[in-house]
């Protein structure tokens, strides 16, 4: 495997290639285990390999500390959830807190558990009481003004009888009246039950009781206005109070079980008067007591969740480092003499010493006489994939990324990305006045850079602000592109010099149908001001930019051949520089780059010939004559030339390799018909896993078809992904007609209007518009696009991408999780 | 002409640029190739883009026609 920084014949390039890496196995004795892994944690430059893959987590050595870390979390959990129901914030970690042991945490873990789910539990059975008593309460209110009522008409019904002696009233006296009228020796014994029932179920309560007892029960309910807690459920229920009269024990078993079924609450009530206030006092009395001590219960609880949180986040972050590293050394095997473990992982090269050095302050700290071993394995595994990117490069390595790793030691195309990104998102959106206020939004990024960082960030603001270097660098284009493109929200000026164009005569009288002449020198720098608003505007810049879009893409693919030869040298295959660049090299060349070079030619000599129909019969009747097109001498025999090379190219990108690959397949397994054994000279038994295999695979068959697609999809690629590139052309057209409709149509129609209201309405439209539609819309749409040119057109010339990156053990992403 | 000499301004721009980046930013051989290699890139790109601008308008096939004023 080629380790060397410089590949080939170029000197060393930062993150053109991904660090070299090696694997490494590290062998700790026992005791000091726990802190090695911790303080590696701390390095975080070591991917460890899971040697026990084929075991099950209940199988592995450190099952039981895992558990005990889960338990750990499952109560910093429950804290954390009756802290955010009181109201109470856990405090910031300071930077440097004193190390806390594991044991420690969890025995006052366990304490403050076990404290906190008393308190809930008392409080909870005090408040239960306390909404009974308020039942309670109401039921003796309600209950004694019904009876008290009922009273005072039986008192008055009484004495009207007494009055009248007549016995047709006796069925609309209510009942009680019967009872204290009627001798007492003829008197039926009544019961009562008193107690709250839903409202919604008060009808249906009533007709059961009046169904079940045959109509021989008297019941009366009275509305209770305000809501009233229910002890059961804990919330708040709309209740009636009800009054229930019947006779004989039947009934009032009948009664009790209806009542339970509706989940109505009973309450003891008393007849006499003089129990009834004395109940209420009582009843008074005994609220007020329980609502002092349920504060004084919820202010204890208070004062208990306040003191978690002081040391919460330490905790969290102490528990979850803890299960991390028990994980870690779960993945290590355990040796034959079950003294140490054995460790493998990929790690960079340069951090060979700081590894070292952490091993051996670990064996120091944790007093263990035997001191670890660390040893670089040779293997042919395919090392995963690191950069080393500081906050500006990391943006456009994700970007990379994204579409997929590069494989270890392949160019990385975020090198040349880093500008052609944005630039040619610039292409497609050009206008200065706009990349003017991009640059503004993304400079506020950056200055509050530090700020921003530490702040928990909705999913969009946290894309804006992890990608905040790359919209600076495409703000800056912009703006180039703007001056370039001469648009200001779509208004040209003439800031370099005046225009180019005048009128034909003095009087100007053909500047509406024929047009201007150039008479001066061309415009310096960019289009020239004159054109907004001609008629002759867009096929001009059409064609422009069609033109441009094509040199500007020809150049990008060439970019990326180039990046393949690259790649070929650093890995030392001549066959990849012979027969797979030099012929997609011809090919592109003779055919677009020939094309580019025409454009060229026509532009400076002023020709009008038609490059579609040179193109076109250069393939289709290449001996004709080119008579009107001529655009340079002995064209036609450059022409055969060229369609004669493009030919040759593509057999010449077909046939060889295949073959070639095959006989130096053969010629490095000559003679060889068994395996190498693997050389490992530990003398601890320890299997590396993977990369042991010595006899690869050769099907010829399977190359000859790669190699078949990989011609096939050069040779289609290079026509559709030249067109491809005419999306520029489309892009930068749309931003400019939008742009040019929000001035004319909005603003300039505002103004005609010489009304200030007005006015201010199409001021206010104009921002919205802009900002809504041309900023984030288009500045998505372009960013989009340029992105897919990348993926896509740039690198499907040289880039493989099947790598995997390098994920080290790191504490840092474990602060930053939320479980 | 005016060509050649706008071409040299850039390849002078590009080349300042490239100087005070290696003067602020010197952070070692390989890293001090990736800044110049950047530099380097985003010239070219802007001198492309400026030439091709340039060069097209040098000898028009088409000229502006005035749109009616109302």
């Amino acid at each position: 495997m080629a380790e060397s920084r410089g590949g080939g014949c170029f000197p060393p390039m930062d993150l053109m290639r991904s660090e070299p890496m090696q694997l490494v196995q590290v062998i700790v004795p026992m005791e000091s285990a726990h802190l090695t892994v911790s303080y590696l944690g701390d390095l975080g430059l070591v991917q460890f390999k899971d040697l026990n893959s084929e075991k099950s987590p209940f199988q592995r050595t450190y099952a039981a500390q895992i558990k005990r870390c889960g338990e750990m979390a499952r109560k910093i959990r429950f804290f954390k959830d009756q802290m955010s129901k009181a109201g109470v914030s856990p405090k910031e970690i300071l930077d440097k807190e004193i190390d806390i042991d594991l044991d420690d945490v969890e025995v006052k873990l366990g304490e403050l558990e076990a404290e906190l789910v008393e308190i809930n539990a008392n409080s909870d059975k005090l408040q239960r009481s306390y909404n009974e008593l308020v039942e309670y309460k109401l039921v003796l209110e309600k209950a004694g003004e019904f009876f008290a009522s009922a009273h005072r008409s039986a008192t008055t019904q009484q004495s009207e009888i007494e009055s009248q002696q007549a016995g047709e009233d006796a069925l609309e006296a209510p009942l009680l009246q019967e009872e204290k009228s009627i001798d007492p020796t003829k008197q039926v014994k009544l019961g009562f039950l008193t107690g709250l029932v839903p409202r919604e179920k008060s009808m249906v309560f009533e007709r059961i009781l009046f169904r079940a007892t045959r109509g021989n029960i008297f019941i009366r309910q009275s509305v209770i206005e305000e809501s009233v807690v229910d002890p059961n459920s804990g919330e708040k229920a709309e209740k009636n109070v009800f009054v229930v009269f019947y006779s004989g024990e039947r009934a009032k078993s009948k009664i009790l079980k209806i009542c339970e079924a509706f989940g109505a609450n009973r309450y003891p009530f008393s007849e006499e008067l003089g129990r009834q206030a004395q109940m209420m006092t009582e009843v008074t009395g005994r609220l007020a007591e329980l609502k002092t001590t349920i504060g004084a219960g919820l202010d204890q609880r208070k004062i208990l969740l306040e003191t978690i949180g002081d040391r919460f986040e330490q905790w969290n972050l102490k528990v979850r480092k803890e299960k991390a590293i028990y994980h870690t050394l779960n993945m290590l095997s355990l040796d034959v003499t079950k003294k140490c473990l054995v460790g493998e992982g990929w790690s960079p090269v340069f951090a060979a010493t700081e590894i070292q050095d952490a091993l051996q302050r670990a064996a120091v700290d944790s007093n263990s006489q035997v001191g670890s071993i660390f040893q670089v394995l040779r293997t042919k595994e395919m090392p995963p994939t690191f950069f080393r990117t500081n906050k500006f490069t990391t943006a456009f390595q994700e970007i990379v990324d994204a579409y997929g790793v590069a494989k270890y030691q392949e160019a990385n195309p975020s090198v040349f990305t880093i500008v052609t990104f944005p630039f040619l998102f610039a292409v497609m959106f050009g206008d200065w006045g706009h990349g003017i206020c991009l640059l503004l939004a993304t400079m506020y990024l950056i200055l509050r850079e530090k700020k921003l960082s530490s702040q928990k960030l909705g999913d969009i603001m946290e894309m804006a602000f992890g990608g905040r270097y790359v919209i600076f660098m495409m703000s800056l284009f912009s703006i180039y592109t703007g001056l370039i493109y001469n648009e200001f929200f779509s208004i040209p000026y003439p800031l370099f010099a005046s225009s180019a164009y005048e009128c034909r005569d003095a009087s100007c009288s053909e500047a509406t149908t024929i047009g201007l002449i150039k008479t001066r020198d061309t415009y310096p720098f960019g289009v020239d001001p004159v054109w907004h608003g001609t008629r002759s505007e867009l096929p001009f810049l059409n064609s422009l930019k069609m033109k441009m879009s094509i040199l500007l893409g020809v150049a990008q693919m060439n970019l990326g051949i180039i990046m393949s030869f690259f790649n070929a040298k650093f890995f030392k295959s001549a066959v990849n520089v012979w027969f797979q660049f030099v012929p997609q090299m011809i090919f592109l060349n003779c055919l677009f780059g020939y094309l580019s070079v025409l454009i060229i030619i026509k532009w400076c000599t002023g020709s009008q010939a038609d490059l579609y129909h040179v193109m076109i019969y250069m393939f289709l009747s290449p001996m004709d004559d080119l008579g009107e097109n001529q655009l340079f001498p002995n064209q036609k025999i450059v022409q055969l030339t060229f369609l004669f090379l493009a030919l040759v190219s593509v057999p010449w990108m077909l046939l060889p390799k295949p073959f070639i690959l095959k006989k130096q397949h053969e010629a490095r397994h000559q003679g060889q018909s068994y395996a190498q054994l693997d050389e490992t000279d530990e003398s601890l038994q320890v299997e590396t896993n993977g990369g042991s295999h010595g006899h690869e695979e050769f099907e010829f068959s399977e190359i000859f078809v790669h190699q078949l697609i990989h011609t096939i999809e050069f040779v289609l690629g290079a026509v559709s992904n030249t067109a491809s590139y005419l999306r520029l052309w489309a892009l930068s057209l749309a931003h400019s007609e939008l742009s040019s409709v929000f001035y004319e149509k909005v603003l300039l129609m505002a103004w005609g209007f010489n009304n200030i209201f007005i006015l201010i309405v199409g001021i206010l439209v104009f921002i919205f518009a802009t900002v809504g539609v041309l900023l984030v819309m288009e500045t998505l749409s372009a960013f989009l696009h340029a992105l897919r040119l990348h993926w896509v057109e740039y690198q499907n010339k040289f880039y493989e991408g099947d790598g995997y990156k390098f994920a080290p053990f790191t504490f840092v992403l474990v602060g930053n999780e939320d479980e | 002409m005016a060509f050649l000499v706008t071409s040299l301004i850039f390849a002078l721009v590009g080349i300042i640029a490239s100087i005070c980046t290696r003067i602020c930013f010197n952070k070692g051989p390989s890293t001090n190739l990736l800044h110049l290699t950047l530099v380097i890139t985003a010239t070219v790109c802007c001198w492309m883009m400026w030439a091709i601008v340039y060069i097209a308008q040098m000898k028009p096939l088409i000229v502006p026609i005035l749109s009616e004023v109302e």
